[in-house]
């Protein structure tokens, strides 16, 4: 009975051999393993909004003294921009699949100058606030998810600014791109998690 | 098959040398390797947790806190959970899932073996850090496994690093390593099944792993956030936890219970795989209702993120949710029920051989039943207010962990001990084990659930001398399980290291691993299985796969 | 030979239901006497439970055990068995009992909680919540015996009123209703002669009613780890005839508020610094009109 899907050169069994270390996709695999890593990661941000809005709909003092809420301004110019980005990063995504690597470095490079631009939009927000990470609930809540949705920016950011030098290495995309691909997915990911922090922390006041 | 001269392979690969004992001291990637270091780790903190237990019975023998000073004592139970949950229960499961899930699929190594290797080190640096919380000022966390708030936040040397600090800090180590095991493992099992394996042509231990990795995946990340919180209140000084300043402490259980539930499935899942692999293998017969068990696996994942107030029925919960929980709780025995009568029937009518694994496999399975049989006592909410936080629970609770996880890892480790080092070990060592094992557990642990029933509460250093009599018993069964694991090492070491050489297999089991040499080689298969029958043929001579002659890694020394 | 078969499983039945029912009857003296009214309603749940458990061990281990000891492979039979791969039917009914078994146990057990009815509105946002119930319920505050309970590290302290002690009495066959308060962690007020717990929650009053039925002294524990001294918080709880009950009262605020005996303080005091780890240091005694011996 002769299997169908490996050659069997039983004259370079050797080859054979060798063929069957690389007959899984490795690529493949590192997306899916990714994909899965960003769905467990969701569930630590979701774990924080339940707490988020447990503490709010049922917290005694829920704002701290002398705070009536949050500026909204700034955090949606904030929030375009950061959306926007996710515009930027799929254009650049593309560019690069038709291999047009100048096209794919200049949307790649604007993403990183919005997401850097929502870094210092959350600086310059965190030190006009009156209020700490210690002061009750609220303060804890508010500067827990959005410090930890920072870091993933800045995280997304770091990723996006190595892939971009990686770019200028000679045959860097010849086993695939899986590097730009996942930076990709991981900046989306972190998009969407902004919109449901924003929806519940600025919106839902 | 010609024979391919052994520096020809070396060339192109350049494995490490199959007899090496040191890479089981680096940083190997091979998912066997790997499995064993696991498994040898985790060993070493179950005799350290184990330890712990002797001066807890040691403490208890006599209802007076006369061995140990109170704070010692609350450190002992603390670190005697923390330790035999993350440093042996997991760290062992994943060894054996980490050295058989690849072979059983037919793969050569996990997704990724990189990371693999990075997640077991991980488990000696949290083990480390756990241990020297004993040594910093003020002691090891004293708060219990549970770490509940407020009493965990009261820092009595108001130092920053304390004993607290690094058991979360531990903890919250072990959760990263355990995440990317399980990403390793779900993607493993997902994409790496070789030709002709289908879904229901996999193991049920596989799909039992698979069913645990994912409560990995959506219980940890709850946990950590839990524990992140917990540490900035204590850090920081947020108030998320700490009513005085605003803080919820009953969220806190919420979040700890989220994943810590599910956790106890992640730990007896693979143990339920065990079974189902070892029973066909000594009653000679097909695993009965292969699908249903295998399906039962996942609808346990599903249900067990469900049932997590039942930790917290007498706590500040309102009535309606308890008698939601109660009936998530009960609810979950159903799929449970399917699996053990499943083992009955596949026992029944067998023609059963009574040897080592066998043997543990079967008192694994008996104690699980009671054990079972307790769980849905406490699911009863009425009952429950009566016996949480007592002996009973303790008891309930070490007839699954060890009665059912330790004898099916036990099972687990002898079954499997010829396949994994080429050895065979001693047949009556190993029925010398059983029996110390089995009396030893069941004297200990029995005995707790009168003590509840009688309203003794647990993690207490003294207690009323009314309960005198069954806590001498369950201390004599306690040293009775200390003594008991000296023939286990002895085996171990000692076939080893001059065990009779084992072939491929000397159960006559039906699997892809039994169908390779014993180790197995660095790559498992020369050429990957064609699998073309279902798992657990016996009885039928049908073969397993349509390659059976070209799977062994021809060696020049064969 | 089907009803051979059908006869010899019946009598097995038989015979393990009898022992399950007998289990069932011996489960009550497994427990503390019975001395609440909501204790009765517990143990006949729990001694259905331990019937319908034992039947189901004893099928599991009585088939088990009979395969173990009748149908072992010769010493040198190494051939399988026979080749059963599953029952579709059997697979629908075991899955099918179990189901309906827990609908039954989960509505019984519901339906002895309704009648507990132990708990008071356990509202999340505490303080608020608990004055409201006070304000609707004040009809029925007449018809209960109200006591303010207070748990700190490590002592429980009662306040009847303007009376103060740091033992539990309660008039017997009357529905007390106690309002629970932690000074500082989580505490657990648990009374096994009662079979009776809950947890007290720092930062929320809870509300807590059962009904004593049988004079005499049991024992009131802290069941929710608090700690270094946490073993020690146990008191006394006298169930007394309601005469008795008032001249206990009586007698009380006739004393001096005097410092009680505190186990934990008075361990802590003979505790040598040097070579122990530190610890919380536990509350001072309570100062009380009535102190418990032990």
């Amino acid at each position: 009975m002769q299997p169908t899907n490996t050659s069997i050169d039983s004259a370079n069994p050797i080859l054979e051999v060798a063929h069957e270390a690389t007959h899984h996709d490795h690529q493949d695999n590192r997306m899916f393993g990714f994909v899965v890593f960003l769905l467990s990661e969701s569930v630590i941000f979701l774990s924080f909004f339940a707490g988020y809005i447990v503490y709010k709909t049922t917290s005694l003092n829920w704002l701290p003294e002398g705070v009536t809420g949050l500026e909204v301004r700034e955090p949606l110019i904030s929030t375009i921009i950061l959306v926007s980005s996710s515009f930027t990063i799929y254009v650049a995504e593309k560019f690069l699949h038709q291999k047009q690597l100048w096209g794919f470095r200049a949307f790649w490079l604007l993403t990183i100058a919005m997401g850097s631009y929502f870094l210092y939009g959350q600086a310059v927000e965190w030190s006009g606030l009156d209020f700490g990470f210690s002061d009750g609930v609220f303060g804890g809540s508010f500067y827990l998810l959005t410090g930890f949705h920072g870091l993933h920016v800045l995280t997304g950011v770091l990723l996006q600014s190595i892939m971009l030098v990686r770019s200028f290495f000679p045959n860097n995309y010849a086993k695939g791109e899986f590097g730009v691909e996942s930076t990709s997915l991981f900046w989306h990911f972190v998009d969407v998690i902004w919109i449901a922090l924003f929806m519940l922390i600025y919106v839902w006041q | 098959m010609t024979n391919i001269p052994i520096d020809a392979i070396a060339d192109i690969r350049s494995p490490e040398k199959p007899e090496d004992w040191r890479r089981f001291f680096g940083f190997s990637t091979d998912h066997k390797v790997i499995g064993i270091q696991y498994i040898v780790t985790s060993f070493l903190f179950f005799l350290i947790g184990g330890v712990l237990a002797m001066v807890i019975r040691g403490e208890l023998i006599t209802p007076e806190s006369d061995l140990v000073d109170r704070t010692v004592y609350n450190s002992m139970f603390t670190m005697h959970g923390t330790i035999m949950l993350f440093l042996w229960t997991f760290p062992v499961l994943l060894g054996l899932s980490n050295y058989l899930v690849p072979l059983m699929i037919g793969a050569r190594d996990m997704a990724f073996p990189r990371l693999n290797a990075v997640a077991f080190w991980m488990v000696p640096v949290f083990g480390i850090i756990l241990m020297a919380s004993f040594f910093v000022p003020g002691g090891s966390s004293q708060s219990g496994w549970w770490a509940y708030p407020p009493a965990s936040l009261q820092n009595p040397t108001g130092n920053i690093v304390n004993g607290q600090f690094l058991w979360l800090l531990a903890v919250a180590i072990s959760g990263v390593a355990s995440i990317m095991g399980a990403i390793n493992f779900v993607t493993t099992i997902f994409r790496m099944r070789t030709t002709g394996m289908t879904w229901f042509k996999m193991p049920v231990f596989v799909w039992a792993v698979l069913a645990a990795q994912i409560i990995q995946l959506f219980g940890l990340p709850a946990l950590t956030a839990g524990a992140v919180m917990l540490l900035s209140d204590l850090t920081f000084g947020t108030s998320f936890f700490d009513p005085a300043k605003g803080g919820d402490p009953v969220l806190f259980q919420h979040f700890f219970w989220f994943y810590s539930h599910p956790a106890v499935y992640v730990i007896i899942l693979p143990v339920f795989g065990i079974f189902s692999e070892i029973f066909p293998v000594y009653a000679r017969k097909p695993l009965f209702g292969y699908k249903f068990v295998a399906v039962s696996s996942l609808i346990i994942t599903g249900l067990s993120a469900t049932v997590w107030v039942h930790h917290m029925f007498a706590s500040g919960t309102p009535d309606w949710m308890r008698m939601f929980f109660m009936a998530t709780s009960m609810l979950i025995s159903v799929p449970t029920g399917i699996k053990v009568f499943a083992w009955v029937a596949t026992i029944w009518g067998g023609k059963i051989k009574l040897n080592t694994p066998m043997l543990f496999g079967l008192g694994a399975l008996v104690m699980f039943v009671f054990a079972g049989i307790t769980g849905i006592m406490l699911a009863a909410v009425p009952v429950d207010i009566h016996v949480n936080n007592t002996y009973f629970v303790v008891g309930h609770f070490h007839y699954v962990i060890y009665g059912a996880t330790v004898l099916g890892i036990y099972a687990a480790l002898y079954h499997w001990f010829p396949k994994m080092t080429g050895r065979m070990y001693s047949e009556g060592l190993g029925k010398l084990h059983f029996i110390l094992t089995f009396i030893g557990t069941n004297a200990c642990f029995f005995p707790m659930h009168p003590l509840g029933l009688q309203g003794m509460p647990r993690r207490v250093a003294s207690y009323d001398p009314e309960f005198a009599f069954w806590n001498v018993i369950a201390s004599l069964g306690g040293f009775l399980l200390g003594i008991s694991t000296l023939p286990f090492i002895l085996n171990m070491v000692g076939s080893w290291v001059q065990g009779e050489k084992a072939p491929k297999n000397p159960w006559r089991a039906i699997g892809l691993e039994w169908l390779v040499s014993s180790p197995p080689s660095h790559e498992n298969f020369e050429e990957l299985p064609i699998v073309i029958a279902e798992p657990y043929g016996y009885g039928k001579d049908a073969p397993l796969v349509s390659n059976p002659d070209k799977l062994e890694i021809a060696h020049a020394t064969n | 030979m089907k009803v051979r078969l059908i006869l010899t499983l019946g009598t097995v039945a038989v015979a393990i239901a009898i022992i399950s029912l007998w289990m069932g009857q011996l489960a009550h003296t497994w427990l503390p006497p019975q001395a609440s009214a909501e204790s009765i309603l517990i143990d006949n749940l729990f001694s259905f439970l331990v019937t319908l458990g034992t039947f189901i061990f004893l099928g599991v281990f009585g088939t088990l055990t009979y395969s173990v000891l009748f149908q072992r492979a010769d010493k040198y039979d190494y051939s399988d068995g026979p080749h059963i791969e599953g029952n579709v039917k059997l697979e629908i009914i075991w899955t099918a009992i179990p189901f309906a078994l827990v609908i039954w146990i989960a509505t019984y057990s519901y339906q002895i909680y309704d009648q507990m009815s132990v708990l008071g509105p356990m509202e999340h946002v505490h303080m608020m919540a608990s004055a409201e119930a006070a304000n609707t319920a004040d009809v029925e505050v007449e018809d209960k015996e109200n006591i303010e309970v207070y748990s700190r590290q490590w002592a429980w302290e009662f306040h009847y009123g303007d009376v103060t002690s740091t033992e539990l009495h309660l008039p017997n066959n009357k529905r007390v209703k106690l309002a629970l308060h932690s000074a500082d962690v989580i505490h657990g007020f648990y009374i096994p002669a009662f079979r009776l717990k809950q947890d007290i929650i720092p930062g929320r009053v809870i509300d807590f009613e059962f009904t004593p039925i049988r004079e005499g002294k049991y024992r009131l524990r802290d069941s929710q780890y608090s700690g270094t001294y946490f073993a020690t918080m146990q008191t006394n709880v006298v169930v007394q005839s309601p005469e008795d009950y008032q001249q206990w009262l009586a007698d009380a605020s006739s004393n001096v508020p005097a410092t009680s005996y505190n186990r934990a303080a008075s361990e802590y005091a003979k505790r040598p610094v040097k070579g122990n780890w530190q610890t919380v240091i536990p509350a001072a005694p309570p100062v009380v009109n009535y102190s418990s011996p032990n």
